[in-house]
Formats: structure tokens, sequence, C-alpha cells
């Protein structure tokens, strides 16, 4: 299908609708969330409750026999709190370390779902058709009560995310410090996590088990990169994640059977692999460039110190010129002694007298001075770098 | 300046019996502490002596195993609106994506209670304690941006915006540079002088003396508390430092003319 006939099936086919705004919807709420469980390095804990709600699926529909998605979402939410809560427990009274503890929890609930689905499947009556879509997502099935379920709750949940904002903050950058302050910072903990499990199970129709933590974290981790304030983040996490949905969606619904999980999360993806080359400031290109210009500044103060020094030799004057050949063997031989003289000139700091001849300039000489000046860097620039390396590691418990 | 009935101030904390463990191992032993108000007191000790925890056992940050503590005279969870709180610089992750006021405004949840949000008041009320630690320049910076002692004083003024009248410090002097270190015993000064109370963690046994009018020496067990010129003694030293003591030479100030601050 052409760009054109896809616009024109969103515009017009009512079932291709359906399942773009319920994906979309999904994906924004999912991203929303997604940020805090980023920030609070829980996004494996995403991925355990997603595995973990398989069971809880398959035990909805053996004891009500319903696959109505309200009844299944229930089910899911349940088995991934209970989920949530072993992990928590294990981590607690146990000496097994959080990570392990979500990988204990993840596949025993994934391999009794998957033995429950198995079981399901296997009875001889029609209506557990298409159970087997929760593995990896099929949007297509979205109907749109399904949609308006996602919607609905999502909504309600991203009102709880902007009423309960400032405990979520506190909660998410100094527990400790809330603690302190006298809120309960327990019961926050648990109604943020509630609201991640709550995230997570709506997706599993549409995403599928497998993969509905990569839409919790991919929009999340994306948007960091793009900025330094947390409101921004998360309306932009929800943006690229209804954004991701609603491509996702559309692609798998027209491509003949691709699962939309996959899709979703590889539009996902793509989106974080751009956001981590290209974003200003955190991303990896900015940051070649930020080297690069910083080694050619160090380059460029490496050969002014060499000319001062000569300068040094000549008594103050300064004005006498000296060859590029002895730059370079004070230079031991490095390339990009001219580039330097010339990143040099820029500034002011050294003149070509005549050619292949170069001397320091007063204003070179001053700022050779503040080289050697311990702490008298451009503006505190400098010294705040230096300051940086001597935090101390945590002292005592 | 509270007082009971009878007219004696009221201690600003006053910890009894107190032992906290982690497992079997306890981190800190039967400790009785009187802190006097309008006092600065140094919590002075070795690695592992317990002086973060003992913090951190007054606010009720971690369990007590046995003991008590009032604070003016009340049980800390009613006396919470008095205590403002420094943690470690290290406690949580400065690459968080926000601001320096916010970070401050933090400082002001508490009286705001659940949901509402910090408005201008608050706000203002931020930039003022920015402005008393000599960062308000760096009210809209994103806190990855900060240097360590600008961290220090970013935490320094949440804790004033707290509007408390003693402060339990962790640390504040550790790892920062000299002008942070300035701007924070000003900080602390100004507190006295306005008969606040605050408690530090210290790790710097040569500045005690000068910064400090009492201190509690602890390993694990209180092993002298009181003012500095009659804890803050050598042979105390001595026992909370155990063998570790040729470093101690001058730093109680006692020995030589010139050895202490």
């Amino acid at each position: 299908m052409s760009d054109g006939g896809l616009f024109h099936a969103l515009l017009f086919d009512y079932t291709l609708r359906t399942v773009a705004l319920g994906a979309g919807a999904l994906g924004a709420v999912a991203g929303a969330l997604g940020c805090f469980a980023v920030l609070r390095r829980q996004s494996l804990l995403g991925d355990a409750i997603s595995h973990a709600a398989l069971p809880g699926i398959g035990l909805a529909f053996l004891l009500t026999g319903s696959r109505a998605t309200p009844v299944l979402v229930l089910g899911a939410a349940l088995a991934g709190w209970i989920g949530t809560l072993f992990v928590l427990g294990i981590v607690k009274h146990s000496r097994i370390p959080e990570d392990s503890a979500l990988g204990i929890i993840l596949s025993v609930f994934f391999g009794i779902g998957l033995v429950i689905l198995t079981f399901v499947q296997r009875r001889p009556t029609a209506a557990q058709a298409g159970l087997e879509t929760f593995l990896f997502g099929q949007a297509a099935t979205l109907m749109v009560r399904d949609v308006l379920l996602i919607v609905g709750v999502g909504a309600v949940a991203l009102l709880l995310l902007a009423l309960f904002w400032k405990e979520f903050k506190l909660l998410t950058f100094d527990r400790e410090f809330g603690v302190a302050l006298g809120f309960p910072m327990v019961r926050i903990d648990v109604l943020l996590t509630t609201l991640l499990v709550v995230g997570i199970v709506l997706g599993l129709q549409t995403v599928g088990v497998v993969l509905m933590s990569a839409l919790v974290v991919a929009p999340a981790a994306a948007a960091r990169q793009w900025t330094d304030s947390l409101s921004v983040m998360v309306i932009l996490a929800g943006v690229l994640g209804g954004i991701a949905g609603v491509t996702g969606a559309l692609v798998s619904a027209t491509g003949g059977g691709v699962p939309t999980g996959p899709t979703i999360v590889l539009v996902a993806s793509a989106v974080v692999v751009v956001s981590l080359l290209v974003a200003p400031g955190r991303g990896l290109v900015s940051e070649l460039v930020r080297r690069f210009r910083v080694r050619r500044r160090v380059r460029a103060d490496v050969v002014l110190s060499d000319l001062y020094a000569l300068a040094a030799q000549h008594g103050e004057s300064g004005e006498h010129a000296h060859p590029v050949a002895v730059l370079r063997a004070m230079h031991r031989g490095q390339a990009g002694t001219r580039r330097s003289l010339g990143v040099l000139a820029e500034r002011g700091w050294a003149r070509e007298v005549e050619p292949d001849r170069w001397a320091i300039t007063p204003e070179g000489v001053e700022r050779a001075r503040t080289l050697f000046l311990p702490g008298a860097g451009e503006d505190g620039a400098g010294a705040q770098v230096e300051d940086r390396g001597v935090v101390a590691p945590g002292g005592e418990p | 300046m509270i007082r009971r009935e009878s007219g004696a101030p009221v201690p600003a904390i006053e910890v009894n019996d107190l032992t906290v463990a982690y497992g079997e191992q306890p981190v800190l032993w039967d400790i009785d502490l009187t802190i006097r108000q309008g006092v600065l007191t140094a919590i002075v000790g070795p690695n592992g002596a317990g002086k973060t925890t003992l913090i951190k056992a007054i606010l009720e940050l971690v369990p007590r195993a046995a003991g008590r503590v009032e604070v003016l005279g009340r049980p800390y969870r009613d006396a919470r609106g008095e205590v403002a709180y420094v943690p470690q610089r290290g406690s949580v992750d400065w690459d968080f994506p926000t601001s320096v006021l916010d970070v401050v405004l933090m400082g002001t949840y508490g009286r705001l209670g659940w949901i509402r949000r910090p408005g201008r008041r608050e706000r203002r009320e931020a930039m003022q304690a920015l402005e008393k630690v000599g960062m308000e320049a760096f009210a809209d910076r994103q806190i990855s941006q900060l240097s360590g002692g600008q961290q220090q004083r970013v935490f320094l003024a949440r804790a004033l915006v707290q509007e408390a009248r003693i402060h339990l410090m962790d640390e504040p002097f550790q790892g920062v540079d000299a002008r942070t270190e300035k701007a924070i015993v000003e900080v602390l000064r100004e507190l006295r002088a306005r008969g606040d109370t605050v408690v530090c963690v210290h790790h710097a046994l040569q500045t005690v003396r000068e910064y400090f009018d009492e201190v509690a020496l602890l390993n694990v067990r209180m092993i002298a508390a009181g003012p500095v010129d009659e804890a803050f003694t050598e042979p105390n030293l001595r026992l909370a430092y155990g063998g570790r003591v040729p470093f101690l030479q001058g730093v109680t100030g006692f020995e030589a003319p010139g050895g202490g601050p």
C-alpha cells in the first residue's frame, strides 16, 4: 500500500482508525509513565511486570470463560502486581540482588503463563481463539470497546500522574528526603508502581507481553536525550510513544499479519537510535563535536605555552618570531602544529610575523599565564570541571 | 528558645538508649546524646562509626532497634516541621532532569502537603535561599552541570526553605571547594545567630574547633560529647579512632600553638 493509500485508509477505514487510535493512546500512556520507570532505574521491572501478567490472562480466561478485554486485563494486572510484590519481597527478605529477583520472577511467571496458555489452547472449545495474540500482540484484534478501555483507563492514569506530580518527582529524585519531610513514600511508591502496572497491562493485547516493556522504556529513553526538564520529558515521551504506537499499528494492520508488537518496538527503537545519535547536548554526534573542540583547544594551548616558553627565553619583549619547525620539534613531531597556530591566530593569541615564523601576542601572553595558574580558567568553567573530579564516593554508610 | 514550664530550655534533640542494627551487626550501641538549642554541633568519628546512621535514626529513616528520640521535647513525628535535613550529596542522581530552583523548591513540599504545587511565594523563598548560598545565578541551571560544591550549596538551600529550627546535615563539607566551605560556614553562623540548632556529620578534624561549639565523638558507642574544649581532647579522639592516631597530632588544638586552626 502506498503512503497516500495508507493516509486515505486512516481517514476513511473505520477499523484501521480504531486500531491506530488504540495503539496511539497506549503508546502515549506507556511512554509518559515509562519516564519514571527509566529515571528510577526500573526498566527491568516493566519487563518483569509484563511477563508476569501472562498467567493472569490465562487464569482469568479459565476461571470466567470470557475473553472480554476488561476481564483479561484485570487478570493481567493482578498477576503483574503479584509478580512485582514477589520481586520486592525477594529483595527485602533474601540476599538475592534485585536484577536476579527480576530475572527469576520474569521467567517463572512467563513459564507458568505459557503452560496455562498451552493448556487453554488444547481445550476443544472455540472461545479461546486469539488468546495467543497476547504473546506478541495483534492490534488488528482491537475492538472499539477495547480502545475505549485503553483511552479511559489511560486518561485516569495520566490524570493521577498529573495530580501527584510533585510527590512522584520527590520519590524519583530523593526518596529519603521525602520520608524526612513526612510523606508516606511507601504509599506513593505503591501508587506509582500501580500506574506502571496499569499502563503495561493495557498494552498487552496490542503489543504483547514479550515486548511491552520496550514501549515503556524506549520513548522515555529517547525523550531524555532531548530535554533536561522532567515535564518536557514526560510529554515528549508520551508523544513519541503515541507516534510509535500509531505507526507500528498501521504498518502491522496493512502489512499482512505482521504482529503489532515487534512493529511498534521497531519504530520506537528507531526513534531511540536517532535520539542517541543526534540529540543536542547528550547525543553521540554532539559529544564527538565537543571532544573534537576540546582536543583542538588543548593542542592550541600546548603550542601557545611553547610560544610562551620561547618568548620567555628571549626576554619579555615577545615580538621575537620563531620558525614553525622549532614549534613542531617542541611538539614532538605531532601533526597539527600549523592548524593549532591557525586557531591561536583566530583568537589573537599569536601572529605570523613573516612566512612560517610566529610570535606570541601580548594577549597570548596573558592567556598563557592563566594556563599555568590553577583554578584561573575561563569564567570559572574550568574550575567547575576540576571540582567535579573530586566528588566524594558516597562516604560511609 | 523553647523552654519547659520550669524555665529551663528544652534540648533541641534528646537521644536516649538508641541502638540501631543492620542485620545482627549493631551500628549504634546504646547512644545517649543531648543537643542544646542554638549551638553548632559536630558529629565526629572514624569511618563506619555510625555517624550517618545516627542522623538517619533521629529522622526515622532507619528503624531503631531500641531507644527514644525527642525533638524539642516532643516525639520526632510531632516535631517534623522543625527539622530540616541535608543528605549526603552522593545520595541522589545528579543527572536527574530538573533545575536548581526545582530541587530547592522540594524543601517546601512538606509545608505544601499533598497535591498542592509550589507557587510564587515558594519560588521567592527558594530564590532567597539560593542567594544565601551564593547560587542565585544558577537557578535555571540543569543540576547535572553543577560542581560538587555547587551541588552541596543547592542541598543546603533546599534545607533552608524548609524553615526549620533544627538542621541535620550529613557531611556538608565533604569534597567541596574552599568557596563553598566558606559559604556554608557563613550560613551555619547565621543560623546560630537566629537561635537555630545545627548538627553536622563532620570529617575534617582540623576544622572542628574553628567551626563548631560542641562535638559528639562517636564510634558505634558514644565516646564523648559536650563543648569542644571539654570533649575534643586527644584521649577521647584516641578512644574514638582506636590505634589510628598519628594523624591526630595537633588537631585538637592543645598540643602546640599554631598546630590547630
